[in-house]
């Protein structure tokens, strides 16, 4: 049977012809699951504290900016009352109740800090130095990966990607069909737990691909149709065989709790892979299916329906696009990866990545989904994640209304993430983590002159990058003969 | 010494190339896909004659008046609001107020709109036929892109959808040197000798640091020399003494030199080493050097080098250590062609800072920004708009970054990089200021000739879509003819 092949060997029965039964809660499991739980997925659905330890809590009022709170209009000389790590109050003529520092910003803009839908910050260091990379695990089916264990706490990327008003990220593992969970991070703290604002957010499936390139790449030569019509067979096979052995294994479970483990049977065998997509089944949390063209968009879909996934999000380029009408009428969220990148093929026009999300953006708006704009994610766009603000500006430039654009980087990620309720926007009760700048942060040429996340305004003269401009200013006149 | 023609050998090679090329085109493509068998036809009747798919060169009106813009000179005259520009037989002959448009004269309206040089991508790979590597040789002066310049590329047509009207286009940097360059103008749908810059000094890449030295290849190559910064200096070390060997002799010869040790008269004649000769035209400073670099330590060490040697560096490209030896670059007289704020994709860049164009210029170097990439390379205005976020370089500046500067790197300032009397007839007309993410690319101009319009571009859409939807019925009504008749 194929699922013996990620069970990584024989099992002591098969999964799949287990009597049928609604699979069973996470409360009613029986306790050496929620042991093994503990131990090998622990932090599941975790609420990570939100203070910093050593932060001490403040009250401010930012006073005079134009507010931009991308939930609502602007509000010109805006008011907003920050107690700690929260906006307590925002508006025009708001009175400054007594113990508030004020801090005057007229002239300027404040907006809501930038969410990424999805990078390999902090899995990934120096692109091409194996070692400080940790976004590929080796194999196919690793639906029990969970990115935030690896992220790296202190890694240079932040500080610029902070600079540049990114505060948070959704971090990805990126290997094989099934790559783990991700984890929305908060980018800066003491350690990988403290910043991890939630996980798991959703499991990662990637669509094996349709069409062979015709060229060679850097795995190997180029394949021929054939080929990649049976590898693509076989891997959405694999993927069939996962869900339903995962299935089975919840079945299982609900058999042997109804038993109360007095069954014949032999028991379950614990298995990491089936445990970690228990919360996909019973849809408490999020399937990411990241599919590009537009043959792997039609599987992803056709993978939603038979596997009647609760929440499914589409992590797409362009061609998704072309199906957009689909897309909303099955209430997919979108998350369009990249519109800084070149056409898909040689024949498209020029403009065709720069225009997808408008022409996504008018049917998702119609169905009231979500849509958020990426950089790629990939290993070599996580140190400019800093761009992301960009890639929605072309959008803009290209069709996408500028409040959409604006949206799709801050509370079009957070409802897909499923945190519009305290990220994404500037309202009463949410994180105040913000953007103070001197003009629309989608033009490249404005300055974002203070970061604040959560309340607390972040030194922006601690990003080396700006050290090492700050240290050669400063490097005395050399006068080299020559 | 006389060179073969490389465009005859080209057409010549082979009928697969032609198709191959024909192919790429995109509604060629596009129609392939869905029309296979009827275009099959199409390209064996073909394939014989490349001219055959030649576009036709945009027509150049006598004159060209663009009326009522904001003019981005990049010149001495700076920023002229409200002027118009007089275009006459693909020169530029007048900038001022209220320009009487001449009789016959095509009047481009552009209240509004913001006008600007045609962008330069100082270091470019697109429209290079096949490898940019040589791989065979660990250096490779004597290759050149200027023999696989393949004019029908689309990425030239998304170039100059974003405004760029010249590329550098430069081999990798898989060898410390690579080979010898090819300045073009992007004159879409011309063959391939017609998109090089005739004006343009020839140079070479040069490349140092971890890609000639295979710190990121897959295998390990024990074999393969150099496999340090220290190997890379004494191997272009070597070479140097080798060329200046190679052109003595060849002076001895031309000046009938005894032979050595004795009165007989006449050297021997050399052999002709095409390597050598290309080293040589280093040395002679005719031809420019182009060097891939990242870190301080090797661009202190080719500046060296070159000092040596008596030659020097046009410029360093990338160069994203270089504001912290600015100072020496620039009283080398080197230009720096770098990336706007790419860092950190590999350990040579992890001091790279965004900040490097403007520190640079704030240094007294000649700075310009390069695309590397078909897709920066058709946003360039949009990386010089970097400069003014990181180090506040002056808008006008900034876009200097990627018209007049690479434009006196690449040797070719009295044709191109700015818009004044008697230049070439090459800029671009945006909807809005040419720094901000908002505006759009609306027409290309290159010698007085429009290559891109985007009203133009979205009428051959309507076309090549309705062309295709005809041809699939075409296919469809085959299929179901074979299928009524096969069965």
């Amino acid at each position: 049977m194929d699922m013996l092949r990620f069970l990584g060997g024989r099992h002591p029965y098969p999964l799949g012809n287990q009597p049928g039964g609604r699979r069973g809660t996470t409360s009613s499991r029986i306790a050496w699951r929620r042991t093994l739980g503990l131990l090998l997925v622990g932090g599941f659905l975790q609420l990570a504290p939100l203070i910093l330890a050593d932060e001490r809590t403040e009250t401010v009022a930012l006073v005079g900016a134009t507010v931009h709170p991308v939930s609502g209009p602007s509000l010109e000389a805006g008011v907003i009352l920050i107690e700690g790590e929260t906006v307590k109050g925002i508006g025009v003529d708001l009175p400054v109740p007594a113990g508030y520092r004020s801090i005057d910003l007229g002239g300027k803009h404040i907006y809501p800090a930038f969410l990424h839908p999805g990078s390999v910050l902090g899995l990934a260091e120096v692109g091409s130095v194996r070692g400080s990379v940790d976004t590929n695990e080796n194999g196919d089916l690793h639906p029990d990966l969970r990115a935030e264990v690896a992220f790296h706490a202190d890694s240079r990327l932040l500080a610029p990607t902070r600079s540049g008003g990114v505060l948070h990220a959704l971090v990805v593992p990126q290997g094989g069909l099934v790559a783990g969970t991700s984890a929305l991070m908060r980018l800066d703290g003491w350690n990988w737990q403290e910043m991890t604002v939630r996980s798991p957010v959703g499991m990662h499936i990637h669509f094996p691909t349709f069409v062979a390139s015709g060229r060679d790449s850097f795995r190997g030569p180029a394949k021929t149709q054939e080929e990649v019509d049976e590898e693509r067979d076989q891997a959405l096979d694999r993927l069939r065989d996962l869900f339903a052995a995962a299935r089975a294994y919840g079945r299982a479970q609900k058999a042997q709790e109804e038993t109360h483990g007095k069954s014949l049977l032999p028991p379950v065998v614990a298995d990491a892979k089936l445990e970690a997509l228990q919360p996909v089944l019973d849809g408490s949390i999020k399937v990411f299916l990241h599919a590009r063209e537009r043959q792997q968009i039609e599987a992803a879909l056709k993978f939603v329906q038979k596997q009647e996934i609760e929440e499914a999000v589409l992590v797409t380029g362009a061609d998704a696009a072309d199906l957009a009408p689909r897309i909303a009428k099955l209430g997919i969220a979108v998350v369009l990866n990249g519109v800084l990148r070149l056409p898909d093929r040689s024949w498209q026009p020029y403009d065709s990545s720069f225009t997808a999300a408008a022409r996504l953006y008018e049917e998702l708006h119609k169905a009231g989904i979500p849509l958020a704009i990426g950089d790629g994610g990939e290993r070599f766009s996580a140190a400019n994640a800093r761009n992301l603000p960009f890639h929605a500006a072309m959008a803009a430039a290209h069709g996408l209304p500028r409040e959409a654009a604006l949206r799709s980087i801050t509370l079009g990620p957070a409802r897909i993430l499923g945190v519009d309720d305290r990220l994404g926007s500037l309202e009463v009760g949410k994180e105040a983590s913000l953007l103070i700048t001197d003009g629309d942060p989608l033009e490249i040429t404005t300055t974002i002159e203070q970061v604040w996340l959560a309340g607390r305004a972040l030194d922006l003269s601690e990003d080396p990058q700006r050290r090492l401009y700050e240290r050669y200013r400063r490097r005395p006149l050399a006068q080299p003969e020559n | 010494m006389s060179r073969s023609c490389p465009w005859l050998h080209r057409a010549c090679v082979s009928e697969a190339w032609v198709f191959g090329a024909w192919l790429s085109r995109p509604w060629v493509f596009g129609a392939y896909v869905f029309g296979a068998c009827v275009l099959g036809a199409f390209a064996t009747g073909a394939a014989a004659d490349p001219e055959a798919w030649k576009s036709e060169i945009p027509e150049a009106p006598s004159s060209i008046l663009v009326r009522g813009a904001t003019i981005w000179t990049s010149g001495p005259r700076g920023l002229l609001e409200n002027a118009d520009m007089l275009v006459e037989d693909g020169k530029i002959r007048r900038i001022d107020l209220g320009l009487e448009a001449p009789k016959g004269a095509q009047v481009i309206e552009a209240q509004g709109l913001h006008l600007t040089p045609g962008l330069l991508d100082a270091h470019s790979h697109i429209a290079i036929d096949g490898s940019v590597n040589e791989t065979s040789r660990t250096l490779s002066p004597e290759v050149r892109v200027l023999d696989v310049v393949d004019s029908e590329d689309v990425a030239i047509y998304r170039q100059l959808a974003g405004g760029t009207t010249v590329s550098n286009l430069l081999h990798g940097s898989a060898n410390a040197i690579g080979g010898q360059n090819a300045v073009i103008k992007l004159r879409w749908g011309q063959l391939p000798e017609e998109l090089i810059f005739e004006a343009a000094p020839p140079g070479i890449k040069f490349a140092l640091g971890e890609n000639p030295k295979k710190s990121n290849t897959r295998r390990p190559r024990p074999n393969h020399f150099p496999t340090t910064r220290q190997g890379i200096e004494t191997q272009l070390r070597e070479r140097f003494l080798a060329a200046a060997e190679y052109r003595r002799r060849w002076q001895e010869y031309r000046q009938g030199t005894s032979l050595p040790g004795t009165a007989i008269p006449g050297a021997p004649k050399p052999r002709t080493d095409l390597h050598l000769e290309a080293l040589g035209e280093i040395l002679d400073g005719v031809r420019k050097v182009h060097a891939h670099s990242y870190r301080a330590d090797e661009i202190l060490m080719l500046l060296n080098l070159a000092k040596d040697h008596g030659f020097r560096i046009a410029t360093f490209q990338h160069v994203l250590e270089g504001y912290k030896v600015a100072d020496e670059i620039a009283a080398h007289g080197a230009g720096a062609s770098t990336f706007s704020d790419w860092w950190t994709f590999k350990f040579e860049v992890i001091d790279a800072i965004p900040y490097n164009a403007s520190l640079m210029h704030q240094r007294g170097v000649l700075v310009s920004l390069n695309s590397d990439s078909a897709e920066l390379g058709r946003r360039m205005n949009l990386e010089a708009a970097k400069a003014v976020r990181y180090g506040g370089m002056s808008p006008e500046d900034a876009l200097k970054l990627v018209t007049l500067n690479p434009a006196r790197q690449l040797g070719i300032d009295s044709r191109v990089g700015s818009l004044e009397v008697g230049k070439d007839a090459d800029f671009v007309l945006w909807s809005g200021p040419p720094l901000s993410t908002r505006s759009l690319c609306l027409q290309t101009w290159i010698d007085g000739r429009s290559y891109f319009d985007r009203q133009r571009d979205a009428e051959d859409r309507r076309n090549w879509e309705a062309e295709r939807q005809a041809l699939i019925a075409k296919v469809r009504a085959l299929d179901s003819a074979d299928e009524s008749g096969g069965s």
